[in-house]
Parts: C-alpha cells; sequence; structure tokens
C-alpha cells in the first residue's frame, strides 16, 4: 500500500475525501489536547478554591451532623450533575450516605411548576415546600446566572440555608451574589470544560465533607 | 492538606489507545447519525449519565451545532426497553461497568437489533469484542463515576463527533455493500438472530429478529425456542443457540 501523501496535488475539497485516516488522526490529537486542557483547568481550579473547598466541606459537615438534608438543582447537562453530586453524598461507594437529593429529578413537580407558575421557580418553590433552616442548597451552572437557579439560591439564603454556587466563565451573578455563601467559579470559556471541573471540584467539597464528619463524631467519641 | 478520601486530578486523562478509540468511535457514530441514526443511552447504575449524554446530543451547548436524536433509557428492564427503541443502523451507548449485566446483555444482543455499540466504564475492561467501540478509563477507582472522568469522555465524543461533519466526504460507510450472492466475505454465515416468536405450528418458521429486520427462520437443528432466544443463522435456518444469558 502506498502510503505516500499526495493531497498537496489537489485542491482540498472535503466533499471528495475518501481516505479517513488524516481526519482519525486528528481526531484523536484533538482528543489528547482537550483532555490536557481539562487537567490543567482542574488542577488550577483545585489550587484556586483549595481554601473555600475546605471552608465549604466544613460547613456541609456541620450541617449534616446536625441533621440537615442537602438540595441540588441545575439546568440541563448541569441537572444531570447535579444529580450525580446528590448520588455521591446519597449513595457513595465507600464513606457516610447522607440526605441529599436533585430537585431536577421529578418531572411531575418541574413541568406543574413550569406550567402553572413559570419556569423560574421551579426550584425555588420546592425549596419553600421542603427545606429547613439548617439544610444547603447547591446550585450547578456553568453562566453563574440563570434565573431559576438565582431565585432558588436567593429563597434558600432567606431561609437559613447554606447556600453554594458552581459557576463558569466570569461567575455571573452567582459569584457578586451576597446571597450565596461559597461560590466555586471554574474561569473557562467552554461549557464542556466548566463542567468537568465542577465535577472535580464537587468531588473535592464531598470527599472534605466526609472528612470532617469524621473528625467530627470523633470529636463526639472523646 | 491530606484527607482520608484524597484523590488529585488525573494528569494524562485520555492515552494514544484511548485517543484512537475515542477517534473511531466518534466517525462511526457521525456515520451511523448521517445515515439516520438515534443514539440509545443506558446507565442502569448512573441514571444521570445517560441523561447528560443525550442532552449533550439533542441540545448542544455549542451554538450553531446541529440537534442529533438522542434518548437516555432509564425503564427498570433495560435490555426491554432498548430491544424496543432501536431500530437496523441505530446506535447504543451504554457508561456502566464490566460486571453491569444488564448491559452485557444488551452489548451481546444488540448485533441483532442491527445496533452499533459504545461502551464507556472504568475498572476491570469487558471482554474483547463485548462492544463495537470501547472507551475505558483505565482505573480501579471505586469513586470514577463522580469526578468528571465520564463527563470528559462523553464531551470528546461529542466534540469529535461534530468534526466528523466538517467532512461529509467521509461520512458514507467505508466499505461498499456487497450484492453477490456467492460472495465469500459476506455470505450470512453466523448472522446472529434473536427470536421474537417461536413457530406457530410444526411447519413454520419461528419468527426472528435480525441486523436486517425481521424474518422466519427454520429451528428444526436447535430445538424449541422462546422469545428472546438467541441463535447463530445460516441459509434461513437457525444452526445454533447461544448460551443462557441473564435477561433471556
Amino acid at each position: 500500500m502506498n502510503d505516500e501523501n499526495t493531497d498537496f496535488l489537489y485542491p482540498f475539497i472535503e466533499a471528495q475525501e475518501t481516505d479517513a485516516t488524516a481526519l482519525l488522526t486528528d481526531l484523536a490529537s484533538s482528543a489528547r489536547a482537550k483532555a490536557t486542557e481539562s487537567a490543567r483547568l482542574q488542577a488550577a481550579s483545585l489550587e484556586e478554591w483549595g481554601p473555600e473547598i475546605e471552608a465549604a466541606g466544613r460547613a456541609i459537615a456541620e450541617r449534616f451532623a446536625a441533621g440537615g438534608r442537602m438540595y441540588t438543582f441545575g439546568n440541563g447537562g448541569s441537572s444531570t450533575d447535579a444529580e450525580t453530586l446528590a448520588s455521591l453524598f446519597a449513595r457513595p461507594a465507600h464513606g457516610r450516605p447522607l440526605a441529599a437529593r436533585c430537585l431536577a429529578a421529578d418531572q411531575a413537580v418541574i413541568t406543574a411548576l413550569g406550567n402553572d407558575v413559570g419556569f423560574d421557580v421551579v426550584f425555588s418553590r420546592q425549596l419553600m415546600a421542603h427545606a429547613r433552616p439548617g439544610d444547603i442548597a447547591v446550585a450547578l451552572s456553568t453562566s453563574g446566572s440563570s434565573e431559576d437557579l438565582m431565585t432558588a439560591l436567593v429563597e434558600a439564603r432567606r431561609r437559613g440555608l447554606l447556600t453554594i454556587g458552581f459557576s463558569g466563565h466570569d461567575g455571573g451573578r452567582m459569584a457578586v451574589a451576597d446571597e450565596v455563601h461559597h461560590c466555586f467559579t471554574i474561569r473557562s470559556q467552554s461549557i464542556h470544560r466548566i463542567q468537568e471541573s465542577q465535577a472535580l471540584v464537587g468531588y473535592r467539597l464531598w470527599a472534605t465533607a466526609q472528612h470532617h464528619l469524621e473528625t467530627l463524631r470523633k470529636g463526639y467519641a472523646s | 492538606m491530606s484527607t482520608t478520601y484524597d484523590v488529585g486530578a488525573a494528569p494524562g486523562l485520555i492515552d494514544e489507545d484511548l485517543s484512537a478509540d475515542l477517534a473511531g468511535a466518534a466517525l462511526a457514530l457521525a456515520r451511523r447519525f448521517h445515515a439516520g441514526a438515534t443514539l440509545w443511552v443506558i446507565s442502569p447504575q448512573w441514571e444521570p449519565h445517560a441523561h447528560h449524554v443525550a442532552v449533550e446530543f439533542v441540545h448542544p451547548v455549542v451554538v450553531g451545532k446541529r440537534a442529533l436524536p438522542s434518548v437516555a433509557l432509564v425503564a427498570a428492564d433495560t435490555v426491554a426497553e432498548t430491544r424496543i427503541a432501536t431500530r437496523p443502523g441505530d446506535v447504543v451507548l451504554a457508561v456502566a461497568d464490566a460486571a453491569d449485566a444488564a448491559v452485557a446483555d444488551v452489548m451481546r444482543r444488540a448485533p441483532a437489533w442491527g445496533a452499533e455499540t459504545i461502551w464507556i466504564g472504568y475498572g476491570e475492561r469487558p471482554p474483547a469484542g463485548a462492544a463495537d467501540h470501547v472507551l475505558w478509563v483505565p482505573t480501579a477507582d471505586p469513586m470514577t463515576p463522580a469526578t468528571g472522568r465520564f463527563v470528559l469522555m462523553y464531551h470528546l465524543l461529542w466534540e469529535l463527533t461534530h468534526v466528523c461533519f466538517e467532512h461529509p466526504g467521509l461520512l458514507k460507510p467505508e466499505e461498499p455493500e456487497c450484492t453477490d450472492e456467492v460472495c465469500v466475505t459476506c455470505s450470512d454465515e453466523g448472522r446472529l438472530g434473536e427470536v421474537v416468536a417461536p413457530p406457530a405450528d410444526l411447519l413454520s418458521g419461528a419468527l426472528v429478529r435480525t441486523a436486517d429486520g425481521e424474518e422466519y427462520v427454520d429451528t428444526m437443528v436447535v430445538g424449541e425456542v422462546a422469545p428472546g432466544d438467541l441463535i447463530l443463522i445460516h441459509g434461513g435456518a437457525a444452526l445454533t443457540r447461544l448460551g443462557e444469558e441473564p435477561g433471556a
């Protein structure tokens, strides 16, 4: 087989491409480059937010230790990441299972509120029904400015909840809102890379909360 | 600070081999979409990942990228739901570990449904040939599903698939269809079929689903068959029955 590349002899017309080898090589190299950027952003995010993760993780542990519950929420892909985070707290592979659930999970509630009142209240109205002062609200967003999330965070703060936000780009409204106790802004323009870093920061938050729960338990025992 | 549950940002998230696997899966997926496929997504243990993949394709985060048909299948009986959802030419993507019996069963049956398969997971790899494309995170850490490694994997699959659409000349099937009945390479030795209904009487065949659709197959050699049985078909007759498996 002749591997000699003779493409340069012809005008490049994509519709007439027949050999996928070059494309596959480009795709593979692009995948590695994007993964490298993802890892760089994750490391930078952990570096920037390390002390904030520690503080938020400790606050989460204190609330769980006192009987609090966690509510997570987000829109689109972030709603699924919110559900993954709630599952991590509620059903971890190891560690202590905690009362956490995702407010995007029930389509009857979401569509009822969206249809009867408006989409902006799909999460805040649920908090009005369920939340108690010792609970925890966690909002995941890549822009930090979604109306439904901000409405819910404001409602949560009014009710005495610990409020945690995940944001992206420049942080949006979430990063400057007084109602948000801890905001983790992932500094990237790519929604995909933001979500990948948010997942790892969320994981670290869980690990830190688990660690402090153990410490609190030992404190009581001694 | 060190905690009991410490984990770092993993360096080298995607190595050479995995990037090549991703590239191959993306091109195959783009070709299937180009021909009209729907992408069905299953993740019995980690449902949110199935929803994330589906929303990624249906409602792209990058403005201007086309919406593609993808659906998360989250019913309790994964095999039954995927069976009725898929049509020949579709793609089934699973996010699951190799020990997931329902997913393994879907993967075995997919060739009889005419579906191409992509399997994303971590830990011990599924056996060779378990899926058309295996995209495996090389770690045994049980926390992997919650650390963003799967999210990265399907984000990359989405991104690469859309790159392929910029190369319309490469979206046609790689091998020309062979229509010659005596062609050795595509004679129907060992076509996989899944029994839909047993023979109505002694003289008729069983209704069987294959990659080409439904057909009647002589089951004299393999004896009594039941719905869900997997058989190998040659020349219009079932030659062998595949072993017992969960969910049959």
